[in-house]
């Protein structure tokens, strides 16, 4: 399962860098952009098997890029540290793989991107 | 509210109850003075009485004294005529029958003839010529000689009973001229009831005492009668005149005057009395109104001072809420990397369990969760979210609870029951109402216990029971714990139960508690297994 290719996108850079720390620490091949408009041009440039990526970011938010990449691949898993319902549903009709809420469990996280990419293959 | 009714609880508050005593003084007061006008009335109209009878019984007094003037004149006059010449017999005879009005009337004339009167001239059916006259007669024509005037007297003769009127020497010297008239005292007389006197009952006799010897005449049987004695003068003689009402003079009107009044009376009693325990009714109605409408008045004013506190205290609450939120939020993503820092040195930290460093990381993940736990807690009490479901194992779950809330020292964890069983559940909001459950129950066990989590599938829904064997509840305790706020911890705010409860009931869930001082507190979630809300494909 390792080796799968995965873009973490958050705006904040500790959050950002642990988490590719994390990932890398797995075997993955990990990238990462802080705002959604890199996001989107990274995964229009190369493929990815899953995408983790904050919900609340300064310019495009996540979920609006969720939407614009479609369905898969890649797998997305939004994190939020904010309850903004309406913005959630709006994840889950542009099927989202999951929804994590900050903060979150690191085995939960390690997890689900265990399944998501699992799924895309 | 008490306001809108208030007229209806007061008229139905105030019991069937006996007259007031003001009323019933005033029933007295004006059912007294009826009853003494009544009295005074009936004592005015019988003196009224009694005093008109007098006057008709003088009148009759009169009548009789006058009828007897005209006897006087009448004995005067034939005594004149017996006196003059030869045939002085025949002149006084032809004028007595002239004047005679019944056959019981007699007329004659007696003069002393040595010890004896005899009769010198008559005329009726009284005594002949020459006759002596018997002795109660012959006492009478003494007294008639020496007296002025009449002189009056009943006489019995044989079976006929004479009242004698006499005339002394009317005749000349010696005589005595009498009218006399047979009596039947024992028949009543009628007198006709358009006659002046024909409402009395009248008996006249011919003394000053109402004896039945002297009887004259009588118009009922019943005597003595006890009416008016009215004595009069006939000539030197005194009679009496006794009459009695058999009814009133004054008439029924004024009889009945004293009853009409005591009625009237009694029936202005009666309604006076009415009236004031009306009005008193209507002030004690409004007096209780006006209580009422006061304690409603306060109880309105003082649920509005409590309706103003509690605005005010949930101001300060939202306020402090929007704070607790804002922090919160911001407080989760330094939390994440913290988390995501404690796991990448976790993963550097070499082999061995039980080194230092894996020692104080764990220290630092427990302290993380906890500060987690709470910043969940309040953000999810401040804006709670609604469930997003997808199916969650039980089994992964509790291990996830547990791998982030570890038991303390001291305290064993069972895991018990069907922990595969699989439900419908925000995966997030499931765990957090999981980790308040642990956490609460390792909290209850400072000295060690145990602490069993138990699943158990039923049709439709799935139990998770968290049973700890530490100090338990009272009642009073067990009846505030799901209140915000409210804790017997040293440590926390006392959300844990509230939003528990809360996440629950978004599921459709229900949750209880059995506890008892001394014997451990158990709790049980019950949530349905498949439910309706919107689920994340998975």
């Amino acid at each position: 399962m390792s080796g799968a290719a995965i873009l973490v996108v958050d705006d904040e850079p500790g959050m950002r860098d642990t988490l590719v720390a994390i990932l890398e620490h797995h075997g993955y091949r990990v990238s990462s952009a802080p705002d959604g408009e890199s996001a989107f041009s990274a995964v229009r440039e190369t493929v990815f098997d899953v995408v983790v990526m904050d919900v609340r970011m300064p310019g495009r938010d996540g979920v609006s890029v969720l939407e614009e990449i479609g369905d898969p691949p890649p797998r997305v898993i939004l994190m939020t540290a904010y309850t903004q319902e309406d913005r959630l549903r709006d994840a889950v009709r542009a099927h989202a793989f999951a929804v994590l809420h900050k903060p979150f469990e690191t085995h939960r996280m390690l997890s689900l991107i265990a399944d998501a990419s699992q799924a895309g293959r | 509210m008490p306001g809108s009714a208030a007229g209806g609880q007061a008229a139905g508050a105030r019991a069937r109850r006996p007259l007031r005593a003001v009323s019933a003084l005033t029933f007295l007061v004006v059912a007294g003075v009826a009853v003494a006008a009544s009295l005074i009335t009936d004592d005015a109209i019988r003196n009224q009485d009694r005093l008109i009878l007098r006057e008709r019984t003088g009148e009759a007094a009169a009548v009789l004294g006058s009828a007897f003037s005209g006897s006087q004149a009448s004995l005067q006059l034939l005594g004149t005529l017996a006196r003059s010449g030869q045939s002085r017999a025949r002149l006084f005879t032809a004028a007595a029958r002239s004047i005679t009005t019944s056959s019981r009337q007699a007329w004659m004339v007696s003069a002393e003839q040595g010890p004896n009167a005899r009769v010198i001239a008559a005329a009726g059916s009284g005594l002949a010529v020459g006759a002596l006259l018997s002795t109660d007669h012959e006492r009478l024509a003494d007294r008639a000689l020496s007296v002025s005037g009449l002189v009056t007297g009943l006489v019995q003769e044989g079976s006929a009973r004479w009242l004698v009127l006499g005339l002394g020497r009317s005749a000349g010297p010696g005589t005595v001229v009498w009218e006399m008239t047979k009596v039947t005292p024992k028949a009543t007389v009628r007198l006709a009831a358009s006659s002046p006197f024909g409402n009395l009952a009248i008996a006249i006799y011919a003394s000053a005492r109402p004896s039945p010897a002297t009887l004259v005449i009588a118009t009922t049987r019943h005597l003595p009668l006890a009416g008016v004695q009215y004595p009069f003068r006939v000539g030197a003689d005194t009679w009496l005149l006794v009459a009695q009402s058999p009814h009133p003079i004054v008439g029924a009107l004024a009889e009945a005057m004293p009853w009409i009044l005591l009625a009237v009376g009694l029936l202005a009693a009666a309604l006076v009395t009415a009236f004031v325990e009306t009005l008193g009714r209507r002030r004690d109605y409004a007096a209780a109104l006006v209580k009422e409408r006061t304690a409603s008045l306060r109880s309105a004013i003082a649920d509005l001072e409590e309706a103003q506190a509690q605005l005010i205290r949930q101001e300060r609450l939202a306020a402090v809420g929007q704070l607790a939120s804002t922090v919160g939020h911001e407080l989760r993503n330094p939390l994440g990397v913290v988390m995501n820092v404690l796991y990448l040195m976790e993963a550097g930290a070499g082999d061995d369990p039980d080194g230092p460093v894996r020692r104080h990381i764990a220290t630092a993940k427990r302290e993380i969760s906890a500060a987690t736990l709470i910043v969940s807690d309040l953000l999810d009490y401040s804006a709670g979210r609604q469930p997003i479901l997808a199916p969650v194992r039980v089994s992964e779950l509790v291990t996830e609870a547990l791998s982030v809330a570890p038991p303390p020292k001291g305290v064993q964890v069972v895991q018990d029951g069907e922990p595969q069983a699989s439900i419908d559940a925000d995966h997030d909001q499931i765990r957090q109402a999981l980790l308040n459950l642990i956490t609460n129950g390792y909290d209850a066990m400072p000295d060690g216990g145990t602490l069993t989590i138990a699943a158990a599938s039923a049709p439709g829904s799935v139990q998770i029971t968290v049973t700890d064997t530490g100090s338990g509840m009272d009642e009073e305790t067990r009846e505030a714990i799901f209140t915000p706020f409210y804790t017997r911890k040293a440590r926390g705010i006392g959300l844990g139960l509230a939003v528990t409860k809360r996440i629950v009931e978004a599921h459709h869930g229900t949750i209880t508690v059995r506890s008892a001082p001394a014997a451990g507190s158990s709790f049980t979630i019950t949530v349905p297994v498949a439910a309706s809300l919107a689920s994340v494909p998975r």
